[in-house]
């Protein structure tokens, strides 16, 4: 059973003004990170990188960072690890936006037949969330694995659909704070159709900031899974970087004391899951009013 | 318990059990489904063809394939040979072991951490706390698990570490707490669990029944307990079995722990249908369990709930 806090939208204050600092911390921090990923991921696309990352240097095999030539130093293979990390974002920055969409759209659609239309829906919509939240998402990947092929669209579109309950509880809630508020009520008195309450009364004016919030949140669940995967194997194979094969093959390297090839993608996977997560959080606090005094 | 909730319990469970029998219904469609869909036609190596005048349309072979699973027959694995059932019930419970010491954990290091910022707000070593269990939240589980053997091995010469031979030797149980404690910090659950705690106890505190107690005297934790603490605890606790469920497929393969999830990433290796199909069944059921005990408690507490 998901419960929807909502507070009282009576805001005197500027948003700035009325912020808890913390929360400004966190949300300066989060857009931090998803300028430096999505620079990062142009870099990639563009090949704009130091080095060539699949280039390997036997002179210079685990090179400590800050190495001339080489900032964050070099891998087992002495490849250049700061290369490595930029391309390594390709591997999940796409599927991670294709696994929002669905989210965002699916869910939004489950969420305005459950709350708008209700009824019959209502049920349907509360017995699908409940199924799909029935399942480990990692195990039903698994299975979607082994049936089909590993293949990280086919795994993000199962990261999509598991992620709609989430949004389309968000919307029925919203929609029943509305009604609540006899605002749909008041919308239908002024004699605008359905589509125009639904698409702009409902989503954009009322629905918009915490769809951000739950985009943010599900890239952050989508790099956990894209990394999880390609650690286990199943996802982008040597020598294509992706964080999750840096830290699987750093890590026969790991128990012998040499820590960073390992270290260093693990230490992005952390900063970037902490970024989208104090994002999403942050923002929750300072536009949804979650956070009491 | 009081009695007056005896017979609403009672009533629920029944409800309750009804919705997951239909949940458990949905997910065995949902696991035929991809079966069915998947290229190779896994069905025929489950058992599941005409040969055994089993009718070529999608409804008939669900009706052959569920009757198979409700007989507990999930068929042999393709690598091992051996049935499935036994053998997941043998790894199960290793994964059971896991996950509920992982729940465990992260709930004794979550409750502290909630219940002393829901009480005394945003103080500096409030703060630190909540921060600090974002950052463990962010951890990859995988990384981790390295440190931890690293150290271990390294700094307590404590080796071998987890296999399916050191459970029987002297003092085994001491290894099978670190994997515990990795998957207990770092799947990524204690984040959220001290917010959800947090959010909801203060929540409470705050309410009129509270400020009456508070008045007169009356202990107010023995107030807040239920609707404060005991209802989102249970809350957060089915709500993240299937997220540690996930994250024992990586640490049982980190300490190479005899578990389910070790055996759903071999068979998904091995496109070892019978294999990852009953590890998803189980985990399924898993889930439902742990929400209906939710559902249980939640009656249990608050009787008004089983009138909605």
């Amino acid at each position: 059973m998901r419960r929807y806090v909502q507070a009282e939208n009576v805001y005197a204050l500027p948003l700035l003004q009325r912020a808890n600092p913390l929360d400004l911390v966190y949300v300066g921090y989060g857009l931090a990170i998803v300028a430096l990923v999505f620079v990062s991921y142009l870099i990639g696309t563009l090949g704009w990188l130091p080095h060539d990352p699949r280039a390997m240097n036997v002179a210079l095999i685990n090179a400590a960072p800050f190495t001339p030539g080489h900032l964050l130093g070099t891998d087992f293979l002495g490849r250049d690890l700061q290369s490595r990390l930029i391309l390594g974002i390709q591997a999940y920055f796409l599927p991670g936006l294709l696994a929002i969409a669905i989210s965002l759209v699916g869910g939004s659609v489950l969420g305005i037949l459950a709350g708008y239309r209700g009824g019959g829906w209502e049920i349907l919509v509360s017995y699908f969330s409940n199924l799909l939240d029935s399942f480990p998402r990692l195990v039903l990947i698994l299975l979607v694995i082994a049936a089909f092929k590993p293949d990280i669209y086919y795994v993000m579109v199962v990261v999509g659909i598991t992620g709609m309950p989430v949004i389309a509880n968000l919307v029925a809630g919203k929609i029943a704070f509305l009604r609540q508020k006899s605002f749909i009520e008041a919308a239908h008195a002024l004699g605008l159709p359905a589509h125009t309450v639904i698409l702009k009364h409902i989503l954009w004016l009322n629905c918009r900031a915490p769809l951000v919030i739950q985009a943010t949140l599900g890239m952050a669940e989508a790099i956990l899974i894209e990394t999880s995967l390609s650690y286990l194997g199943f996802g982008v194979q040597e020598p294509t970087p992706s964080w999750g094969n840096m830290v699987q093959a750093g890590s026969n390297y790991f128990l012998q004391g040499n820590f960073w090839p390992s270290t260093a993608p693990a230490l992005a996977i952390l900063a970037t899951i902490l970024g989208f997560q104090l994002l999403g959080d942050g923002l929750n606090n300072l536009l949804e009013g979650k956070r009491r005094a | 318990m009081k009695l007056s909730a005896v017979k609403p319990v009672s009533r629920v469970l029944v409800r309750e059990l009804a919705v997951t029998a239909l949940l458990l219904a949905g997910v065995s469609v949902v696991v035929f489904a991809i079966l069915y869909l998947a290229p190779g036609d896994p069905l025929r190596a489950l058992g599941v063809s005409e040969a055994q005048g089993v009718p070529r349309t999608w409804h008939g072979q669900y009706a052959a394939w569920f009757a198979r699973v409700l007989q507990g027959d999930f068929g042999a694995s393709f690598r091992t040979g051996l049935p499935v059932l036994p053998e997941l019930a043998r790894v199960g419970a290793n994964t059971l072991y896991l996950t509920l010491g992982a729940l465990a954990l992260t709930l004794a290091i979550a409750v502290p951490i909630a219940v002393h910022a829901a009480a005394h707000g945003d103080t500096a070593g409030n703060t630190a706390a909540t921060i600090a269990a974002y950052i463990v939240s962010a951890v990859p589980v995988f990384w981790f698990g390295y440190i931890v053997v690293y150290v271990f091995i390294h700094q307590f010469g404590m080796f071998p570490l987890i296999s399916g031979t050191a459970t029987r030797q002297q003092h085994a149980w001491l290894y099978s707490l670190v994997p515990i404690l990795v998957l207990g910090t770092a799947s990524g659950t204690l984040s959220e669990m001290v917010r959800h705690l947090r959010e909801e106890l203060s929540r409470v505190l705050a309410e009129d029944y509270i400020r009456t107690a508070r008045a007169k005297g009356a202990p107010v934790w023995r107030h807040a307990f239920k609707e404060g603490f005991l209802i989102p605890a249970t809350e957060i606790m089915s709500a993240k079995i299937p997220f540690l469920l996930g994250g024992a497929v990586i640490v049982e393969q980190v300490f190479n722990w005899p578990g389910m999830g070790r055996m759903a990433w071999q068979a998904a290796q091995d496109r070892d249908f019978p294999v990852i199909m009953g590890v998803a069944l189980v985990a399924a059921a898993f889930v439902r369990l742990g929400n209906l005990a939710q559902r249980v408690v939640f009656t249990a507490v608050n009787p008004r709930a089983s009138k909605e």
